[in-house]
């Protein structure tokens, strides 16, 4: 087990320092000119300029500013942004937010797809079973560009049952309410098939034909045998739709207005922010590792056949 | 209370289990399989039935018909008994029947691992209906399952009660499966194959314990299996199945000496022995019937060394030969006496 954690551990790492140098290259090669960037339309004299390039070691070799990039994350260091403010501050005030938007998707996705799938993988062939059926497939067709705004207007403006948008409230667990349940909604039908066919899948085992036999109550037999094995696909599915969850953040966010992680980057996209990229996509980067990491051990737990050397 | 109810209802002449001219079909969308077409056989505390028969005759049907864990539907009983303690368990309520299922008649499957679930400790799983069902805290259901695991000889009981199914090698599971069996002190235990999944010198040892465990305990048991080589020593009666029919029903000795039916006999012939290495063993030929489309008259008759007209024509019924022995053979009488075969 320990070993498997330090494996684990350099596996990440190396992920990490992969994923973050690709995304630095590329922010840093496109040919855009970072200073000019920076002041907008103002012209930029040559003192001004060679002075920024010191500030922001641009005249550095690009190993050598990525090198530094690395060493001062260690320190949570994560540089300046472009507008001067430190990007570990930026990502401080974000984190939270997209946190709270992540945990109303994933209980969104549990709520809605998990228990409809396992009414539906209980009662197969019933008309809650085929009309569900029908309704994810409408469900998956639609992408959350379309999904987010048509929501917006539907029930944020036109039905007004919450606030249209969410800037400046982040705080109001209320405002955070509908772009949550619009993130979550994107898994919600995936998280519905998964767990109807997982339930299926059980309910037909022998171990469940064992546990009648031994006179359990059929509540006891789907709430306790065969839920206990269909979670173990359906938790492995929540933990890596966690990944999915932070791109659909992007949009939601932007949609919205949610000061989270997604609508900062898809600002410092905009404004060629190549600092605040880097920072809150290496944030992006962890928070999938660590996810995947959870769900792997979670699946030694829930599965005891599973054993981690 | 109960057992004096239960003992004067023995005095007027019930079994233990009987089930009665019980038929099965499910409804699939190939069509109707008539599995089991009027079986009937009966049980008494203390003996072992021996069920025999070919892959798909319908033995482990009838014996979840009896647990009453056939999904319906697809399966239908269309007609039929089964009594317990002369009680028709068809015509019990569901909650009423599920609490002579694990506590009255319980069973054993053929491949534990698949049988035990593979999440849960053994000792979770053996104490599972004791503390759900009998109300025992989760400490004294414990300190009963490692009773039960010793009771099956499963050794460092105590030091296994948190391993999990994968842990065990196929006799131990197959003892774990036992033991979950015999929690709630069962009067019928039903067998279905339990050895069948093993190596042979632990088959003999799984046979060996529930001859031992049917005996301690009075139970009566059902032992399923299509191995008559298995069932000489255990069993006292043996009730022959095909197509989903009982055609010879006899006591084990009588049955070895000689057989009343044709398919028995060509049982019989396929066992190897130790005794004459040398002689072919003889197997019965051609294939199992197709349960969607029968053959007429006797359902053997296509595979049956000696058949005539007759037999193509009628169906025999099970003719009664005496002792409680039956065959379901026109030459019945003839195969007795050793004229035919
Ligand atoms: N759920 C089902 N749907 C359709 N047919 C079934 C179903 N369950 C069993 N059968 C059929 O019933 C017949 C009898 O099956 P059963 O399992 O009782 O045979 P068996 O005598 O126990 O054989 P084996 O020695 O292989 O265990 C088989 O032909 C089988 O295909
Ligand atoms: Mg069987």
């Amino acid at each position: 087990m320990f070993r498997y954690l330090v494996r684990r551990f350099l596996q990440m790492i190396l992920v990490f320092v992969a994923t973050t140098f690709i995304v630095f290259a590329l922010m840093y090669a496109t040919g855009g000119d970072p200073i000019q960037a920076l002041a907008g339309e103002r012209p930029v004299s040559e003192q001004q300029r060679a002075q920024l390039t010191k500030l922001y070691g641009l005249d550095q070799p690009f190993l050598v500013r990525y090198w530094n990039y690395l060493t001062g994350l260690l320190r949570l260091d994560f540089g300046k942004a472009l507008n001067g403010r430190d990007v570990s501050e930026i990502i401080a005030s974000a984190l939270p937010v997209t946190a709270k938007l992540a945990l109303i998707a994933i209980i969104t996705t549990i709520v809605v797809g998990v228990v409809a799938g396992i009414i539906a993988g209980v009662r197969r062939g019933s008309i809650f079973d085929n009309s569900t059926l029908v309704l994810t497939l409408i469900v998956i067709g639609i992408p959350i560009v379309t999904l987010a705004p048509l929501a917006q207007y539907i029930f944020g403006i036109k039905l007004g049952w919450f606030p249209a948008t969410a800037a400046g409230r982040e705080d109001d667990i209320y405002a955070l309410l509908l772009p949550g349940i619009i993130l979550g909604a994107l898994s919600v039908a995936t998280a519905m098939r998964l767990t109807r066919a997982s339930f299926n899948e059980n309910l037909r085992s022998d171990y469940v034909r064992t546990a009648r036999s031994k006179g359990l109550p059929g509540r006891r037999v789907i709430g306790v045998h065969v839920l206990r094995n269909s979670l173990i696909p359906i938790i492995t599915f929540l933990g890596i739709e966690l990944g999915a969850l932070m791109a659909g953040a992007i949009v939601t966010e932007s949609v919205f207005n949610v000061n989270g992680i997604g609508f900062n980057l898809a600002r410092a996209l905009r404004t060629e922010d190549a600092p605040l990229v880097v920072g809150l996509v290496s944030v992006l980067v962890i928070i999938f590792l660590v996810a995947n990491l959870i769900v792997d051990l979670l699946y030694a737990v829930l599965d005891p056949r599973i054993r981690y050397e | 209370m109960t057992d004096i109810h239960v003992e004067t209802e023995r005095v007027q002449g019930h079994h233990l289990l009987e089930v009665k001219d019980l038929f099965v079909e499910f409804h699939t969308r190939d069509g109707v399989a008539r599995v089991i077409n009027g079986v009937s056989y009966h049980l008494d505390p203390g003996e072992t039935l021996a069920v025999l028969g070919e892959s798909g005759s319908g033995k482990s049907v009838t014996a979840q018909a009896i647990m009453g864990i056939l999904d319906m539907p697809p399966a239908k009983i269309p007609k039929g008994q089964i009594l317990y303690n002369g009680e028709d368990l068809l015509k019990m309520p569901e909650d009423k029947r599920r609490d002579i299922r694990g506590q009255q008649i319980s069973m054993i499957f053929q491949d534990a691992l698949s049988a035990l679930n593979p999440v849960f400790s053994v000792g979770w799983q053996i104490s599972e209906t004791l503390r759900t069902r009998m109300g025992m805290s989760k400490a004294d259901a414990m300190k009963r399952a490692v009773e039960l695991m010793d009771q099956v000889k499963i050794p460092a009981a105590k030091a296994r009660l948190k391993d999990y199914p994968h842990q065990f090698s196929g006799g131990m599971r197959q003892r774990v499966m036992i033991a979950m069996s015999l929690a709630m002190d069962p009067k019928v235990l039903i067998a279905d194959e339990p050895t069948t999944a093993l190596d042979v010198t632990v088959q003999a040892q799984i046979m060996d314990l529930l001859a031992d465990l049917r005996r301690d305990l009075n139970m009566g048991m059902i032992l399923i299996t299509h191995d008559l080589g298995v069932v000489a020593d255990v069993a006292d009666r043996i009730a022959v199945m095909y197509a989903g029919r009982i055609i010879e029903h006899a006591d084990v000795r009588a049955l070895y000496k000689q057989p009343a039916h044709p398919y028995t006999k060509g049982l019989l012939e396929s066992i190897p022995r130790l005794d004459d290495k040398g002689t072919v063993l003889k197997t019965i030929k051609g294939l199992p019937p197709n349960l969607m489309r029968l053959p007429t008259g006797c359902k053997y008759h296509p595979r049956c060394p000696y058949t005539q007209p007759i037999c193509v024509s009628d169906e025999p019924r099970s003719l009664n030969l005496g002792n409680g022995r039956t065959s379901a053979c026109h030459f019945a009488k003839e195969m007795l006496s050793g004229e035919l075969g």
